[in-house]
């Protein structure tokens, strides 16, 4: 018996090796969310990041400028500030008599560099140079200088990865500036897209979409992009509506941070919204 | 013996380049899979088993350094050496890493890899079939199989040598 067991363990031990490593595999993909996986991960990126920034600021001799980082900061706060303007623009034609709704103080950005990239075309992921040791906390927002570029997800001591735009696991709250309609934009592998949006809503292509005020992972009003189309459902209740973003975060070489600490008990809601999609 | 040291010094290196040079030279965000041009070459040298051991232990060091889907790599370049695997042949060694055979064999592999890590990895379900298939899978294959002519004129040229 023993024997025979061990003849068809020989003879199909390419296929038992084979099922041990897929099974493995497996054990790893469903534990992937977990914290000790995590925990790992960070650890490995902690370690390999160092590596991968000698050899980015070696590449980036070639693409780098350090006289415009500073102009690029300023960019990006006036950006912010101008959506800021214009949001309260729109507020005081809406309700007149009041004023200054919204919080008014300045955002605290961190600058970092783009350490590596994982641009496969449904993760994309970015580690950037700065860590906990600079302020980032875990859901802390990402920006570039022309818009939203995606959100912290894991942080090391000197070292965090942003989850992108276009990374098919993130959701994120938007609204249309103009008519105020607020949906939900992912990236569907091609595209960002906002689902189910109802056709009796008032949304026309060209229309700026921006972080909304019902997400407190982001600040709101941060610029994503505008409708570049929009696509009716096979029951022609629903639109699907096609995003083009401002900032080309692929290519981007430096991001920055957004220091805002969001409410954590709503934060950790959206975080698992974030995790499981 | 087959030897473990030497694949994995080599790949030290080229997780690097994978991480930090490759992306910069991405085409609409499709990018090649450097390692596997390492693991089609050491499947045809060292057999099935040596290569899909090989692909476990780069895919998940692979996954660990890119932030990817823990064990989605690791799982693609498995399954992809073990299809290779069927490909080596202990008398067509030469033939098989030095001709254009490589890239027909690095082609078919690129095409397994990439459909199982875009179906691991991607976690929207509204994904087009049609995305996965040309985006997620044809076209990096092919940009893979483009870096594979480099080392088969190199494996050539030392033939000839």
């Amino acid at each position: 018996m023993i024997n025979f067991a061990q003849k068809i363990l020989y003879q199909f031990k390419e296929y038992f090796i084979l099922l041990f490593l897929v099974l493995i595999c497996l054990l790893l993909i469903s534990n992937s969310e977990n914290s000790k996986a995590k925990k790992l991960k960070a650890f490995a990126i902690a370690n390999f990041a160092v590596v991968e920034k000698l050899s980015s600021s070696f590449i980036s001799l070639f693409v780098k400028d350090e006289s415009i980082d500073e102009l690029k900061k300023q960019n990006a706060i006036l950006m912010l500030e101008l959506e800021k303007v214009r949001k309260a623009e729109k507020e005081n034609e809406e309700l007149r008599e009041m004023l200054s709704i919204k919080d008014t103080s300045s955002y605290n950005l961190i600058p970092t560099n783009i350490v590596s990239k994982l641009t496969n075309k449904f993760q994309g992921n970015f580690v950037i140079d700065k860590g906990s040791n600079d302020g980032i906390i875990k859901g802390m927002p990402v920006i570039n200088t022309k818009g939203l570029a995606g959100i912290v997800m894991d942080v090391t001591e000197n070292f965090s990865v942003v989850k992108t735009l276009y990374n098919t696991s993130l959701n994120i709250a938007v609204n249309i500036k103009r008519t105020n309609v607020n949906g939900i934009l992912n990236f569907n592998g091609r595209n960002l897209i906002v689902k189910n949006i109802p056709t009796t809503y008032d949304v026309k292509e060209g229309d700026e979409v921006v972080t909304s005020d019902f997400s407190t992972a982001f600040p709101p009003s941060i610029p994503i992009g505008v409708i570049e189309k929009k696509e009716l459902n096979m029951l022609g209740l629903l639109h699907t509506l096609y995003v083009k973003p401002f900032s080309d975060v692929n290519t981007s070489h430096f991001l920055f941070v957004i220091k805002v600490v969001p409410s954590k008990q709503i934060n950790n809601l959206e975080m698992n919204l974030i995790k499981k999609p | 013996m087959i030897n473990y040291l030497k694949p994995i010094l080599i790949f030290i290196p080229i997780l690097i380049i994978q991480l930090v040079v490759i992306p910069l030279i991405s085409v609409y965000e499709i990018v090649p899979q450097l390692i596997l041009l390492l693991l089609v070459y050491y499947t045809l040298i060292g057999g099935q088993i040596y290569g899909m051991i090989l692909g476990f232990i780069f895919g998940l060091f692979f996954d660990l350094f890119s932030n990817g889907v823990l064990g989605a790599s690791a799982l693609a370049m498995t399954i992809s050496m073990f299809i290779v695997g069927y490909f080596y042949s202990e008398n067509r060694i030469t033939e098989n890493i030095s001709t254009y055979l490589f890239l027909f064999y690095l082609f078919i592999s690129s095409v397994i890899y990439f459909l199982i890590y875009s179906e691991v990895g991607n976690f929207n379900p509204d994904t087009k079939l049609r995305v996965i298939l040309f985006e997620g899978t044809f076209l990096p294959a092919v940009y893979t199989t483009l870096f594979g002519i480099l080392l088969v004129v190199f494996q050539s040229k030392r033939k000839f040598e």
